[in-house]
């Protein structure tokens, strides 16, 4: 069905953020942008928020939502997705009123560059262009590199470089990627290439190209992502980001690993080679046994939670990989990962208020916080237990699901010995993380302090708020699944 | 493949190479610039033969979206590195694997392209000059940014290994040029707004002073 939800799904952040921008450009306003700038955002990204939600009744029921010829379309694939980053968004938003102090970008900017961000995740996820998908990517990157740069401290300079090269560079090859789909087809929208099977020979007559393609997005999106091998960034902008930062870049991953697999998986039906399975999997596989393991020894909070989210991306990715003819996978791995990215968003925030309030992260100096800081503790043990697969959390349920089709999948396609031998190397690795998670828990919260840091109480309650609201989504996701699930179809 | 296009992009990946050498700042913006111009001269001077012959609409949006596209990786990008000159300093260096083990590096990667271009059948050796192309210059631009300690040059680097995508660009729909082209103008922008804000913090362009995250 045609229409213009979807095209005003990127307008409203983009409108509200130039508005923002405005705001400014004059000196007369600076003032006035300097008092309002925490409550345009909230506003903004609550203005954000209705478009999505509208059209949540109209893809429930199965209909698709398209605004041609921008090839932007939304239904069932992509609004479970979309409703998720703009709610995190929103809370992130509600946690910023408290914790922001300011930094590189005057009020203004800083808000115009958050919102664009915004309009670039939305527009991630509802393009099935190629070349939408590029601009898209390469715009969230530079956004994101900007958003590092803004706090003030010698750190998030280096920190933000790296991120720019490392992630510049994997940009040309999506563009490479594109290009050469583009170049071969004359086709530019995923959902016309699918459709053609003329389209579709003319692809599977290059195999070799098609498989280099493939390495071009994955190694493109990979970086982006922060997955290993073209992680390095990520653990070292985490802790040279301001919290907030931290709060909203935490959101990220929920589009651009749907687009990964939005590009690789029609390429993979069009030829269904083992070798795009392998590198899928491989790279998801990687990802999650380093970041687990490396997570483990970190004793900064910041570069722990680094670690953990690579090894979340990695979940993410190889459940979406177990591609079958059923499209379970699509269906379990978006579950997977809104939930694992809902957890993650918690005990990011959780973890900013730590920082917020001790102005350290080291966990080897902190200690006994739970005493002053117990809704804090509260939410950041919610959301750990969640992400380790604890019941009755949300995240329990990801994991049954994920475990579950990952058995099948490799009995399916190798042998009951090797399936058994991939659910149970997963399955340690969650006891891996929620080991580490734990002993953070217990360093921070319950052990005793060896600085003496003055905490006097916790944080405002516009910075315990959402992370509460958080740990009951989870909660409530725990309990009642479906209330998510059934707004996650195949494409 | 014509042979003056031919002969464009074989300059084009020999300027690149040479940038891998430049000592200064300011001489590895003047390569960067002079590579976008011999990449995209050939292009614009076909769309300026075309528009004078066909004097259609057609032509001078093409004519523009070329010149656009020359415009910027010639001389925007570049004075945009270059205000980060003027706004930081002009800092010397060498490769950090030295300059001779850089030459033999880079004298190999040519010639192993070379012979693999050789060995192609003779039917697809038209077909994938300008792939190969972009990708030799790709190569040099990659190894100027490996091999250098200047941010500056590392971005020069990155905006050459985007100026060796270009011969590809002229496939895509004309509308989407002048996105692309102002996407990678941002990221310049961010890139030098960076490089400006670290030498601010750190004092110096060298990114293994900035080193704190190794401590």
């Amino acid at each position: 069905m045609y229409s213009l939800l979807p095209l005003l799904t990127l307008i409203v952040p983009l409108l509200a953020g130039t508005l923002c921008l405005f705001t400014c450009l004059f000196r007369f306003l600076e003032e006035f942008s300097r008092r309002t700038s925490k409550i345009l955002l909230l506003t903004s990204a609550a203005l954000s928020l209705v478009t999505p939600l509208t059209m949540i009744p109209y893809c429930a029921l199965g209909e698709v939502l398209e605004t041609t010829g921008l090839g932007l379309r939304a239904d069932l694939s992509n609004i479970a997705a979309l409703v998720s980053t703009a709610i995190l968004f929103f809370l992130v938003s509600i946690y910023n009123m408290g914790a922001e102090r300011g930094g590189r970008l005057k009020p203004g900017l800083y808000n115009f560059f958050l919102l664009l961000f915004l309009c670039c995740m939305f527009g991630l996820l509802l393009s099935y262009d190629l070349f939408g998908i590029f601009l898209f990517v390469e715009l969230v990157i530079g956004v994101s590199i900007i958003l590092v740069a803004h706090n003030p401290v010698k750190e998030s300079t280096e920190a933000a470089f790296k991120y720019l090269i490392i992630t510049a560079i994997s940009a040309l090859f999506v563009l490479i990627g594109v290009l050469v789909i583009y170049v071969l087809t004359g086709e530019s929208n995923i959902l016309h290439l699918v459709g053609d099977s003329e389209k579709q020979a003319i692809l599977a007559e290059n195999p070799r190209l098609l498989m280099f393609v493939v390495a071009c997005f994955i190694i493109g999106l990979g970086a982006d992502i922060g997955l290993v091998p073209f992680h390095g960034w990520l653990p070292d902008c985490l802790p040279a980001s301001t919290i907030i930062i931290n709060g909203f870049t935490a959101i990220e991953p929920i589009p651009l690993i749907l687009a990964l697999y939005k590009l690789v998986a029609p390429l993979y039906r069009i030829y269904p080679s083992n070798v795009i399975l392998a590198l899928m999997l491989g790279t998801g596989l990687i990802s999650i046994v380093f970041g687990a393991l490396m997570a483990y020894s970190q004793k900064n909070f910041f570069r722990m939670i680094a670690y953990c989210s690579i090894d979340e991306y990695g979940h993410s990715l190889f459940a979406l990989s177990l591609i079958s003819p059923e499209a379970r996978s699509f269906l379990i791995g978006q579950f997977y990962l809104i939930n694992s990215t809902l957890a993650k968003t918690g005990l990011i925030l959780s973890l900013g208020s730590v920082y917020f309030n001790s102005g350290d992260s080291v966990m080897d100096s902190l200690g006994n916080l739970i005493a002053k800081m117990d809704k804090t503790a509260l939410s950041y043990m919610v959301c750990a237990l969640s992400l380790t697969g604890i019941p009755p959390l949300s995240g329990f349920y990801a994991k049954l699901l994920f475990f579950g089709e990952s058995y099948r999948f490799f009995y399916k396609n190798e042998n009951s010995i090797i399936a058994t031998l991939i659910v149970a190397l997963l399955v340690c690795i969650s006891i891996i993380s929620f080991i580490f998670l734990i002993r953070s828990f217990h360093k921070i919260f319950l052990g005793k302090s060896r600085k003496n840091i003055d905490v006097k109480g916790d944080v405002p309650i516009l910075m315990w708020l959402p992370t509460i609201i958080i740990a009951t989504a989870t909660l409530i996701l725990g309990i009642r699944p479906d209330l998510l699930l059934r707004f996650i179809g195949p494409a | 493949m014509e042979i003056l296009s031919t002969v464009t992009l074989v300059v084009a990946a020999f300027i690149t190479a040479l940038s891998c050498f430049a000592e200064s700042t300011r001489r590895a913006i003047i390569f960067l610039s002079i590579q976008a111009i011999a990449i995209g001269s050939v292009t614009l001077v076909r769309c300026l033969i075309d528009l004078i012959v066909g004097l259609n609409i057609e032509a001078l949006i093409h004519f523009f979206i070329a010149f656009a596209e020359w415009f910027s990786a010639a001389v925007v990008v570049p004075l945009i590195l270059y205000w980060g000159v003027v706004k930081t300093e002009n800092a010397f260096d060498t490769p950090v694997i030295g300059v001779r083990r850089l030459a033999i590096l880079v004298a190999s990667t040519a010639t192993l392209f070379i012979v693999l271009w050789i060995f192609q059948p003779q039917t697809s050796q038209g077909e994938m000059i300008t792939l190969s192309f972009c990708m030799l210059m790709f190569s040099f631009s990659a190894f100027l940014m490996v091999t250098r300690r200047d941010s500056l040059k590392i971005l020069v680097g990155l905006n050459m290994a985007e100026n060796s995508l270009y011969p590809l660009l002229a496939e895509i729909p004309t509308m989407l040029v002048p996105l692309i082209l102002a996407l990678m103008i941002f990221v310049t922008a961010i890139g030098t707004y960076i490089v400006v804000e670290a030498y601010r913090d750190h004092g110096s362009l060298l990114v293994d002073r900035w080193r704190w995250l190794s401590e």
